[in-house]
């Protein structure tokens, strides 16, 4: 069974006039935006399906990391693009909370 | 589009090899435009092998209307079935079953077929007309070829001449959009005719006694006894031995069998076809990797694979020739079953650097045949002076063995001046002219040497005294002191890892012979390796084609470099020079390539390790997980304590199943766990009996468990069940189905991943009975509270302090199970079934087959009219819904004076190790894939868990809970398995959607059991279900009461010289679907006319379960094979096809399922319906494809789909 698009069951309007999930979505651009320069771990239903690696900086919906561990070694080391609405699942380390482990040894940074 | 093919059935001398060896007795299907042509050749070429005859491959793209006429030339009637199609069974089925119109044709005469080419794949056609099995029979006799079905609108040119062809086995196939590949035609037969020069059967020339039957591919062959006659005829390579050098084209030039021709990068696809009769084979191809279902990404990875008869597979190998690490060099592809690869199985991809137009020669001087480069892809470089390409800059020396490659020995040769011009720019050990491992890669190195020293198997002291084992060096010591138990080395790194290893031979040069084994001079040894990446010239731990032989001798160490790109199963490792002769000793080992960042820790201490059968992997990402490694082994050569060979064979050297059968170099055998009041009941109790010495595997409740499932030795096919848990058939894909039960073969690997919901004993075994007799079963000990010697997974909860001590063995029947606990839902409705278990005469067939001493399952209320005969025994099938509790109270009947072997001797069918084991009085049921509680309602007696059998007159409950739809499940007896099952103590049990209720077919009445309901439900069309439990092993009496025992020649057409021989143990007994069989050769005394045998026209309808539907109803079949001996069955139904994993909508689509053998269940259902897409009626054959020996043993039977309303049937409801 359908749903229609944008009707209020799904997308409920605000106020404001913008829907849930258009703040929703806003709020997640502006999250990443504010943890620019922060050690991230993202899940992502597509491949390579994990990321690790440093916020560089967020270009619309965009965040671009400095990845320093993936599931695919070939694919490490190197800047990635990723589609911030498209991420399944995520944690940025921050100062005093747990920190993402160091898969690949490589010592590690300590949070900002 | 149509395509016509007109196609002729020849008698054909088939020459096998450049040996000689040949088939008089021949016959072939070939297109018509190459009768005349194939039989001059072969009339100018009597004792060489010619081209053209090979099995019949023609092509179609899917939709294509396929017109074939069949003309036949030979003197029988005979016809060509084709799997896979879409045709109308009256016209086109190539058979005369039931009431259809006969499609088989009259010798002379023709017929023309029109089937569909429904989708890609491939076709295998077979003939029909002629069912028997012996040499006189068709399809030993070549009667087999194939269709291969192209994408829409591919065609396809000769790899030699790049124009466009009509038949062959080897084609380029080409599309305007997708690339184009090679495609290779692999078409596995065995049990063919075959004479020498002489027109004798070929003798062995060690034990002078015949050799082993054909084992081949295409129609050809090359046995290692044939070239090892040279050797020891002084005309090559003086110093060789024989095994070491069998597959060497540097000592002999190349093999008469199949050698697949391409370059570095080439897609291709290899149409994998088992045509033969009898035997299941593992194929094998080394270098290469692909999808064990080419449509389905999420399905596993493989790289060895067992095919069943008259079934067939797809590889495409990833990464195309030379995999990912673009290694050039010869590939071996082969049976990895030893007696079969040594007696000729095998063949070349032989990948290619350079261009080939036809101008080079071998360096034996035989001409390089061109090969045109695929059109879209860049043609290789031509060859030149300074950079011959492969195999030219080999420095070997023909009619000697291959040269060690350079840098590999510890302290030997360099490189020459054209190996540096082929090598990469910085060549190491182990990686000279590829380099699998990328830059920094983590490298990890391990020291291994091949040892050997006795090894004990029991507690009653069956030991091989001469066990020969992979040990890590830093363990060697203690190994051979006794200090640590001698295992299977399995070594563990996470992905990403470049491994070196230091390969030390440290093996005597002599295998001293004996009443086993010829004396053989095992001078060298190597570790051959499965699915990581590797340069194939010079760390393949083979001696292949015109690669380097890349083993060590007597003392020496090589060094190997592998990769393991990404999370791999366990991989399999093993000697390659002299695997016939010792891998059965126990020359197996396996390494694991886990999740990248896995650490590995001792399950008892806690400490880092990096190797060990048992390990905890522990991994900051996903969970924690247990890991286990399984090994079977069969042909182990073991004595017992006062050194008695235990089945030796006739001679030795004979490969005719010699020795018994091990799990990770242990067994425990039944035999010994009578206990003292010698009840079987009681055999797997650790409270009578102490636990098995086998692998007794540890976790705590709620744990994720690993099991890696391997064949380490050596010939047969096994069946692993785990009672009580399962795992998604594609590991990596959840809308895989669940399985509890493998198929293996020799090579192939499988990671069982599961948890532990509750704690308690949890049963594995490779459940044939002859495993199972011989020992090859353990536990699962799931502890619900601490115990010492095993650590928690760092990620689970802590396991609660111990509040009670563990149980002990004390010698005494454990106690009677307490009335169970739900498990673990308490909700939804309870399914309640009364069942008794009771003994009586089962009718297998109207010309009174029979087994006196049936024992079979059925509700409580129909015993009575089961035994007046008003309802006709069989097999108990009950079912119940997702959601469903499920109670059943199980009661026996079962006398002892009913049983036929009161002296507890079993004569036949009879299992290896014969010895006392008196017939149980208490029975139960087991069944599979749902829902238990093991301590309380598992079905069975096992280790320290509580009696669950029942004695005469006694009762018990089992409770269980349908959680998923999991379709057919077996059901069936475990406190007797030597004496119970086979008679017919087993059943099945059906999960099935919830609110589905269950129609009588013929009545529409709710009906609690039976094998053929409809199955109706609120959302679902009506459903046909057919339920069909293929079994084997039974012992049956003729009508005059006489033992059935089927020679190994075939009863329809015995050979002119009897033979005497019977068949092997598990191959003994009758066979046949639903406690019925209907044996060809009763119909055949009764109408000596071979194609008229399933005929209904010609006899009545076959006692096997006639299964009716109309046009285009849905139909489900269940099929279930519990019973019991270890031949694996082909099943294959005319003119239908499913998805070979019923939950997977990308699952490839077939007709046939492999691998029926105990504890097998399928779940059938057929696309289109009754009649498929195009819903013609008639009688559609449902058979076994193994044509020596199921169908003339009575292994098939007819689904009729009705055109008209029959009076008899009500149709389904709308």
């Amino acid at each position: 069974m359908g749903r229609k698009k944008g009707s209020r069951d799904t997308n409920t309007i605000n106020p404001a006039g913008t829907t849930e999930n258009q703040l929703k979505d806003k709020e997640l651009v502006n999250h990443f935006k504010r943890h620019i320069g922060r050690k991230a771990f993202i899940l992502t239903e597509a491949f390579p399906f994990m990321f690790i690696g440093k916020i560089k900086k967020v270009l619309d919906d965009m965040a671009v990391l400095s990845v320093e561990t993936t599931s695919v070694p070939a694919l490490e080391n190197r800047e990635w693009s990723v589609h911030i609405h498209s991420i399944e699942a995520f944690y940025i380390e921050k100062v005093g909370s747990p920190k993402i482990p160091d898969l690949n040894g490589g010592g590690g940074e300590e949070p900002l | 589009m149509k395509r016509r093919y007109h196609v002729a059935a020849i008698p054909i001398r088939i020459v096998l090899n450049h040996f000689g060896d040949h088939n008089p007795n021949g016959m072939m299907y070939v297109l018509k435009e190459n009768e005349k042509k194939v039989k001059e050749l072969v009339g100018k070429n009597p004792c060489s092998p010619v081209d053209l005859v090979q099995p019949l491959v023609i092509r179609a793209n899917e939709g294509d209307e396929v017109e074939i006429l069949l003309e036949n030339k030979l003197d029988f009637h005979a016809g060509m079935h084709f799997q896979e199609a879409e045709y109308d069974v009256h016209r086109a089925d190539g058979t005369n079953v039931g009431f259809n119109k006969d499609t088989t044709v009259a010798p002379s005469g023709s017929i023309l077929y029109k089937i569909k080419a429904a989708g890609e794949g491939t076709y295998f056609f077979s003939d029909l007309g002629n069912p028997s099995n012996g040499e006189r029979g068709s399809n030993s006799n070549g009667l087999f070829g194939a269709l291969f079905v192209e994408k829409r609108f591919s065609w396809w040119t000769n790899p030699e001449s790049g124009k466009p062809m009509n038949s062959g086995v080897y084609a380029d196939i080409h599309h305007p959009l997708l690339p184009s590949f090679r495609e290779y035609g692999w078409i596995f037969h065995d049990e063919m005719e075959v004479n020498d020069l002489t027109g004798n059967r070929p003798i062995d020339h060690l034990t002078n006694q015949e050799t082993e039957s054909f084992h081949g591919a295409n129609y050809r062959y090359e046995p290692m006894h044939n070239r090892q006659k040279l050797i020891r005829e002084g005309i090559v390579c003086p110093n060789c031995e024989g095994e070491e050098v069998h597959h060497d084209s540097w000592v002999y030039g190349d093999p008469a069998s199949p050698i697949f021709r391409g370059y570095v990068g080439d897609p291709a696809k290899i149409r994998l076809v088992h045509g033969g009769v009898k035997e299941t084979h593992v194929f094998h191809y080394h270098v290469h990797q692909w999808f064990s279902d080419p449509k389905n990404l999420d399905s596993e990875i493989i790289d060895s694979q067992s095919i069943s008869p008259q079934s067939h597979y797809s590889i495409e190998p990833l990464y195309g020739l030379g995999s990912l690490q673009g290694s050039f060099g010869d590939a071996i592809i082969h049976c990895h079953l030893y007696p079969h690869f040594m007696a000729g199985m095998w063949g070349i991809n032989r990948i290619f650097n350079t261009l080939q137009d036809g101008s080079q020669s071998y360096p034996n001087g035989v001409p390089i045949k061109p090969l045109q480069p695929l059109p879209d892809r860049k043609a290789p470089p031509e060859p030149t002076k300074e950079k011959p390409g492969f195999p030219n800059f080999i420095p070997g020396k023909v009619g000697f063995k291959a040269p060690r490659p350079p840098l590999g020995i510890v302290g030997g040769r360099g490189l020459t001046e054209l190996e540096r011009q082929a090598a990469i720019p910085h060549p190491r050990p182990g990686a000279v002219f590829v380099d699998p491992c990328p830059e920094n890669t983590p490298v990890k190195e391990f020291n291994i040497s091949l040892i050997q020293l006795p090894i004990i198997y029991n507690k009653q002291g069956w030991h091989d005294p001469k066990g020969r084992i992979y040990v890590l060096d830093e363990d060697m010591e203690d190994i051979c002191a006794g200090r640590k138990e001698p295992e299977p080395l399995v070594i563990h790194a996470p992905a990403h890892t470049c491994f070196h290893i230091n390969f030390t031979n440290r093996v005597p040069s002599i295998l001293e012979g004996g009443v086993f084994q010829h004396t053989t001079r095992t001078y060298e040894a190597s570790m051959h390796i499965h699915f990581v990446k590797f340069d194939v010239l010079t760390n393949d731990g083979g001696n292949i084609g015109w690669n380097y032989d890349s083993s060590t001798l007597e003392g020496e160490t090589i060094r190997y470099s592998y990769y393991a790109d990404v999370e791999l199963k366990a991989w399999f490792i093993h000697d390659h020079l002299f695997a016939a002769t010792h891998q059965q000793h126990g020359a197996f080992a396996s390494g694991i390539v886990h999740p990248r960042f896995t650490t590995f820790l001792d399950s008892r201490s806690g400490e880092e390790v990096d190797h060990g059968v048992q390990v905890t992997a522990t991994n900051p990402l996903i969970p924690d997980y247990r890991d286990f490694v399984l090994f079977v082994q069969d042909f182990t050569l073991l004595f017992d304590k006062s050194g008695k060979p235990l089945n030796p064979p006739k001679f030795p050297g004979s490969q005719d199943d010699p020795g018994l059968f091990g799990v990770n170099y242990k067994n425990e055998p039944l035999q010994f766990r009578l206990g003292t009041d010698a009840d079987p009941a009681y055999t797997f109790s650790s409270y009578v009996n102490g636990d098995p010495i086998t692998p007794i595997l540890k976790a705590y409740t709620g744990d994720p468990v690993r099991i890696r499932l391997l064949q380490g030795a050596q010939e047969e096919s096994h069946s692993f069940n785990l009672h009580g848990l399962r795992w998604l058939k594609e590991r990596g894909d959840l809308s895989s189905k669940l399985e509890d039960q493998q198929h293996i073969g020799i090579s192939e690997s499988f990671t069982l991943d599961t948890y532990i919901p509750r704690s308690g004993d949890y049963f594995w075994a490779f459940e044939t009975e002859e495993d199972l007799w011989n020992g090859l079963w353990g536990l699962i000990r799931a502890f619900d509270e601490n115990v010492p010697d095993l650590i928690p997974l760092s990620d689970r909860p802590k396991p609660l302090s111990r509040s009670k001590p563990l149980p002990e063995p004390n010698g005494t029947k454990p106690p009677k199970a307490k009335e169970c606990d739900p498990v673990s839902v308490t909700s939804g409705p309870v399914r309640r079934f009364d069942i008794v278990a009771f003994q009586l005469p089962i009718v297998y067939n109207d010309f009174g087959d029979h087994d006196p001493h049936g024992i079979m399952f059925a509700i409580k209320e129909d015993m009575q009219d089961i035994l007046k005969g008003v309802k006709k025994p069989e097999p108990l099938v009950i079912r119940a819904n997702v959601g469903d509790t499920v109670e059943v109270t199980l009661t026996s009947l079962l006398k002892a004076e009913l049983f036929p072997f009161k002296d507890g001797i079993y004569p036949y069918p009879q299992v290896k190790e014969q010895a006392f084991y008196p017939p149980s009085l208490r029975i139960s049921l087991h069944p599979q894939l749902i829902q238990y509680d093991v301590k309380t309602s598992a079905g069975e007696t096992v280790g320290f868990n509580d009696d669950q059998t029942v004695g005469p007159g006694e009762k018990v409950m089992y409770r269980w809970f349908v959680d998923s739809q999991v379709g057919a499940c077996g059901m069936w007896d475990m406190a007797d398995i030597h004496n119970h099952k086979s008679h017919g103590a087993f059943g099945a049990f059906v999960a099935e959607p919830r609110g589905t209720e269950y129609l009588d077919p013929y009545t529409l009445k709710p009906v609690q059991s039976g094998a053929n309901v409809i199955l109706r439900h609120t959302f679902l069309p009506d459903i046909r279900e057919f339920v069909l439990i293929m079994h084997d092993g039974v012992r049956l009496l003729n009508k005059l009461d006489e033992l059935l025992i089927d020679p190994i020649a075939g009863i329809l057409l015995p050979p002119h010289s009897q033979e005497k021989d019977e068949v092997d143990t598990y191959d003994e007994g009758s066979r046949g679907y639903n406690y019925r069989s209907e044996r060809l050769i009763n119909r055949y005394q009764k109408h000596p006319a071979l194609h008229d045998l399933f005929s209904s026209k010609v006899f009545e309808d076959p006692a096997t379960p006639l299964f009716e539907s109309y046009a285009g109803d849905p139909v489900t079949i269940r099929l279930i094979t519990p019973a019991e001996r270890r031949r694996s069955h082909t099943f294959h139904l005319h003119g239908h096809r499913w998805r070979f994993d019923v939950k997977d909508i990308n699952s490839r689509v077939e007709s046939f399922v492999g691998f029926n053998i105990a504890g097998a269940v399928r779940n059938l259902e057929l696309y289109g319906g009754a009649g498929a897409y195009q819903k013609h009626p008639g009688d559609y054959l449902y058979r076994s494809g193994n044509i020596q020996w199921d169908i003339e043993q009575g292994m098939w039977g007819i689904m009729r789909v009705h055109a008209q309303s029959q009076k008899h049937l009500p149709a389904l409801k709308e």
